[in-house]
């Protein structure tokens, strides 16, 4: 059983387009992106799921139970992280996540913690004083804390610097690995490409594409690029001349790359205990 | 108590401090005063129109309740203590809305109905509290002052306060069930608290216009310092102020939500 079905599921505000006739199933242990530019209809998807929109027509079912008559034996299930993460200026997330764990019936916060020194974020600040990554952060923790079947994240990794969101990549491989579902959107299509088993790509509130992320890629691009590190320098001409290799040279660092490198050192080093 | 209720609470602790302490100082001052001004009021008092003593609840200001009614009981604790039920409610659900904590709190295993209680359940307790500490503070003023206020007839006073409150509150979340714009919450359900207090001041100013004074609430609160608490009025609007309440939730529960 998917864990989410959606069937022809529209969204209209008055005269104005949310989406229309959505149709998609997410399967347990899958990571699905859905993916489209402002404004195509993502996040009123991910709110009609949650059921903070009412649709227009068509139906969806999460965990085979209605989104709208069963929302709150839905919510049990899952966790959820919006658009644009807030709670209150003065709150904690501390104060944030014990109410919601108390909501939820969850006695002990021990992952929170761990998820709180995977991420660095500080719990105890008030929310009010914190950047917009690092709220979001918090935000991620309150979808994350109480280990849900099903992770709705709507632009989980927005102001997340590169080293947070190799990390939230990374979590995202083990809940999938515990089997649970994923679905989210994004704008970095890096990330989806690393981490999404389907895409659904949303154009003017209109699915046009749902496709394994390798098959839209083998699909639509004939040639690979690929980047290669070599320990030592080598001979583009012996690379050239290898079967399949239609071209071939160096390329610059980037910045991301000098970014991440420096920084997993110091993380290693950390690990190890020289930080 | 449920954790929403509470956390609520823990939220709104400042009101104690912003609205219970200046309430209770300015009648703590009234009532300090009282035994100074207690003869030329009474010449003054009698030099007032009749109809103006009647709208005002004035006929006479011979005693420390009557006054305190007059200053404070009559028209500025009502529309104060109304004023921040409404902001309550407001900051609750619609203000809810616009930091986004609503949508945290609706990632979790909560009805919308359950949320909207909470909030009303958790406005009532804070207006009671508001009400018992400025109650408290009046009652310290008359002590200092040897004013001999009653503490049984000014608790009915202040308690009498609350019914009245409460149903502002629940206006303010049928109006949320409309509007999710805090402003706009605030703004046009203070209108409706201002509106009903005009329309019962002009019904007792007016006798042919007594019609007007059914449609507001101020026409059941009367004068419960000197009267005594009026049961039937108590409860009516009480049960009157749950029931739109209710209606508030269920339209609540039906309006999408935005981000």
């Amino acid at each position: 059983m998917a864990v989410i079905e959606t069937e022809g599921l529209s969204k209209l505000y008055g005269a104005h387009r949310g989406i229309e006739d959505v149709t998609v199933a997410v399967e347990a242990g899958e990571v699905f992106a859905f993916l489209g530019p402002n404004g195509a209809g993502k996040t009123t998807t991910i709110r009609t799921l949650l059921d903070l929109l009412h649709p227009s027509a068509g139906s969806a079912r999460i965990f085979g139970l209605d989104s709208h008559r069963d929302s709150v034996a839905i919510r049990a299930r899952l966790g959820n992280l919006p658009g644009d993460f807030g709670y209150g200026k003065r709150t904690s997330g501390r104060e944030a996540i014990a109410l919601l764990a108390r909501l939820r019936g969850v006695a002990s916060l021990g992952r929170a913690e761990e998820l709180a020194r995977r991420f660095r974020a500080d719990l105890d600040r008030p929310l009010g004083e914190l950047s917009r990554g690092n709220r979001q952060k918090v935000g991620l923790i309150t979808a994350l804390f109480h280990s849900p079947e099903l992770l709705i994240l709507d632009e989980p990794t927005s102001g997340l610097d590169p080293l947070m969101q190799e990390e939230f990549l990374a979590l995202v491989r083990e809940e999938r690995e515990r089997g649970c579902a994923v679905f989210l959107s994004s704008h970095e299509l890096d990330e989806v490409e690393r981490i999404c088993d389907r895409v659904g790509i949303v154009r003017d509130g209109r699915l046009v594409a749902v496709e394994r992320v390798a098959d839209l890629l083998a699909k639509t691009v004939e040639r690979r690029k690929v980047e290669v590190e070599f320990a030592d320098p080598v001979e583009l001409e012996r690379v050239r001349a290898m079967p399949g290799v239609v071209a071939a040279e160096y390329a610059q660092p980037t910045l991301e790359g000098v970014f991440l490198t420096y920084y997993r050192g110091e993380r290693e080093g950390e690990e190890r205990g020289e930080g | 108590m449920s954790a929403l209720v509470l956390a609520q609470l823990h939220e709104r602790r400042r009101s104690l401090l912003s609205w219970g302490l200046p309430i209770g100082l300015w009648s703590a001052f009234v009532v300090a005063i009282y035994p100074s001004v207690e003869d030329a009021l009474g010449k003054a008092v009698a030099s007032y129109p009749e109809a103006l003593k009647q709208a005002f609840g004035i006929a006479e200001l011979t005693s420390v309740e009557q006054y305190l009614n007059a200053e404070m009981l009559s028209l500025i604790v009502p529309l104060a203590v109304g004023y921040l039920a409404v902001r309550s409610v407001a900051s609750g659900l619609s203000g809810a809305a616009e930091s986004g904590r609503l949508d945290v709190l609706l990632s979790a295993p909560i009805s919308r109905r359950r949320l909207v209680a909470s909030g009303f359940s958790a406005t009532a307790i804070e207006l009671a509290a508001v009400l018992l500490a400025s109650l408290l503070i009046t009652m310290l003023g008359s002590l200092f002052a040897g004013a001999g206020l009653s503490f049984t007839r000014t608790l009915a006073g202040f308690a009498n306060v609350w019914p009245l409150a409460l149903l502002f509150a629940a206006l303010g979340i049928v109006v949320t069930s409309r509007s999710l714009h805090t402003a706009a919450v605030t703004g046009s359900v203070a209108g409706i608290l201002v509106a009903m207090y005009v329309a019962d001041l002009v019904g007792r100013l007016d006798p042919s216009l007594d019609w007007v004074r059914y449609g507001s609430v101020f026409r059941y609160y009367g004068r419960a310092i000197e009267d005594g608490i009026d049961p039937f009025s108590f409860l009516g609007v009480t049960v009157v102020a749950i029931a739109v309440a209710g209606l508030g939730a269920v339209l609540f529960d039906r309006r999408d939500l935005a981000s």
